[in-house]
């Protein structure tokens, strides 16, 4: 199997599974969605085992695949309403349903021609649609962007955002272009090699760092020796200087090494220009 | 207004839609579960097998099929009423061109319900909702099934009814006919359940139609040229190839259902017909429970 080891938990929220093709993703959503049996360990989902409560939670959650899944000669409202009853919904209720989610999904007039004719965008639409129309609580959407065009792109992503903060429904999104997963994920779960390289909320990656970033206008160099000679850990990068700050300190602490920097710029005659706080991306996790 | 009205109600829908958007909504309404599932795939199943919400390309076969199988049912009742009702009907000679016709609609159709979800990729779809492997794979050859058995059944429905509606005196003859209601039946059931079952074990295997169309052919074909083979060795009785092959023994257990035997039964009578129905039902049922096995494995 393609996946060694992993433990991970998910948070409720918009998380991103991040790794390149073939790291493992797939592998882990199938487990998650009980496609797959896993050879060796468990995996909660809201509560439930995903081997033991198979039938639970398939009321709980929608998947959308990443590979094409549409028959071509039906059309997306007597698709999207089929999956409906097959998740167990009255006949009337999947119609309305299909007709609800086809709508919230963006797909209009089209909904009622066959599906071959789509475009990706459209296509993906629907896929996304189906995954909704049982009302899940958790989206498993496995690679939504696959093979869309940039405006595309922005669409599904929005739509993916919209629907995982405005409706309370959690979204595990899957892709290997983290720059997508940055604007809509609040945490993310990067996978390697079928091994968990991280699990994070996003904000504590790209959130402030305890590096100080210095743009002076004058001699950065004197200034950091001046700065390593008051105690303070400094280091010169370019034209800035980059002041480490001391952790798990309280803020009197804090504001002598911000005097130190204020005074050892006086001392130098250098101006200061720019005084940050340096943010994490998450690129920065391939390093 | 420049854009044509649509046939339906559908203008309003999209007027309201563009006014204020309804967004997402919950869901709070029933869950009829599993039971409801099975029923869509099966309903769904057995509108696929006569073409129903397919193109008109896919109504061909099944209405071929249908026509074909008619056009002897009409025959005779035409020649019967010509004669005044007077001439008893022969089953049995509908049988033959019967199954030929069923057979080629069971490898056209089959395909159609369990090659298709294949190749389109619906069954990961259809497994993470109330659908198991177990149960689509029952709600599928339960849509053959009972589309053969239509198909099986109307033909000799429609010379039962004519052969009672035609006669000069219906009561009487329908009291002679009562007890035929349950031949035409139990050879109707028999007839679907066999042939789905091959069908639907031969079907499951590949997400290719033609493949899958082949091959049920193929399997009838060659089950013909075994039990003709076997018919000449020493050794193996007539009775033992015969019900090798299918439709073959399907066609006698009719000619003894309709009491109808042919030169060859009259020299040598072919026993009891439950040594007919129990064999082909076995038959289906090993058509079952190949396709379950397949679909425990098939990837979704």
């Amino acid at each position: 199997m393609a996946l060694d080891a992993l433990t991970v938990a998910i948070d409720a929220g918009i998380t991103g599974l991040v790794g390149a093709n073939g790291a493992g993703k797939s592998t882990l959503v199938k487990i998650l969605l009980g496609l797959v049996d896993p050879s060796s360990g468990s995996a909660t989902l809201l509560g439930h085992d995903v081997v033991a409560d198979r039938a639970a939670i398939r009321a709980l959650v929608g998947y959308m695949p990443e590979h094409d899944c549409l028959p071509p000669e039906m059309s997306a409202t007597e698709f999207v309403s089929w999956l409906a009853r097959c998740s167990g919904l009255p006949a009337g209720a999947s119609r309305e349903r299909a007709a609800e989610v086809l709508r919230h999904v963006g797909l209009f007039e089209e909904r009622y021609r066959p599906m071959g004719g789509y475009s990706t965008g459209m296509a993906q639409r629907v896929k996304l649609a189906q995954a909704l129309v049982h009302d899940p609580r958790l989206l498993i959407l496995d690679e939504p962007t696959n093979g869309l065009d940039p405006a595309g792109r922005d669409d599904m992503l929005a739509l993916i955002q919209r629907t995982g903060r405005e409706f309370g429904i959690s979204v595990l999104v899957s892709s290997h272009l983290l720059g997508e997963l940055e604007r809509i994920c609040d945490g993310f779960v990067l996978i390697d090699n079928g091994r968990l390289v991280r699990a994070e909320r996003l904000g504590v990656l790209t959130g402030e760092t305890g590096t100080l970033v210095i743009e002076v206008d004058g001699d950065a160099d004197a200034m950091v020796s001046r700065l390593v000679a008051m105690g303070v850990a400094a280091q010169p990068e370019r034209q800035r200087v980059l002041v480490q700050l001391p952790t798990g300190v309280d803020d009197d602490m804090l504001r002598q090494t911000y005097d130190a920097v204020r005074d050892s710029a006086v001392a130098v005659g250098a101006g200061l220009l720019r005084l940050e706080r340096r943010r994490g991306h998450l690129e920065d996790l391939f390093r | 207004m420049s854009a044509p009205l649509p046939p339906d109600g559908q203008t309003v829908l999209r007027d309201e839609t563009a006014i204020h958007d309804l967004g997402y909504r919950r869901y709070t309404g029933v869950h009829i579960g599993a039971r409801g599932a099975w029923r869509a795939l099966y309903w769904q199943g057995v509108r696929a097998m006569f073409g129903l919400g397919r193109s008109a390309k896919a109504k061909i076969l099944p209405v071929f099929v249908l026509l074909v199988s008619l056009l002897p049912t009409l025959g005779m009742l035409v020649a019967s009423s010509v004669a005044g009702g007077v001439v008893p009907m022969r089953y049995g000679a509908l049988i033959p061109s019967n199954l030929a016709l069923l057979a080629l609609f069971v490898a056209a159709q089959a395909p159609e319900l369990l090659s298709r979800d294949q190749q389109h990729r619906v069954l990961p779809l259809l497994f993470t909702r109330d659908v198991t492997r177990a149960s689509y794979a029952s709600a599928r050859l339960a849509a053959m099934a009972t589309a053969l058995f239509a198909m099986a059944s109307v033909p000799l429905l429609l010379i039962y009814f004519g052969e009672i509606g035609l006669a000069p005196k219906p009561s009487e003859t329908f009291a002679r006919m009562g007890t035929k209601m349950w031949p035409v039946l139990l050879q109707s059931s028999v007839t679907a359940i066999t042939l789905s079952g091959i069908g639907a074990a031969l079907a499951a295997w590949t997400s290719r139609r033609a493949y899958a169309t082949a091959s049920i052919i193929g399997a009838f074909l060659a089950a013909t040229a075994v039990a003709t083979g076997l018919d000449d060795l020493a050794g193996v009785s007539a009775r033992t190839a015969e019900l090798l092959d299918p439709l073959r023994a399907l066609r006698t257990m009719a000619l003894i259902l309709f009491d109808e035997p042919t030169r060859g039964m009259e020299l040598d009578p072919p026993g009891s017909v439950w040594g007919y129905v129990l064999p082909l039902l076995a038959m289906g049922a090993a058509g079952a429970t190949i396709l379950q096995l397949r679909l425990r494995k098939v990837s979704a």
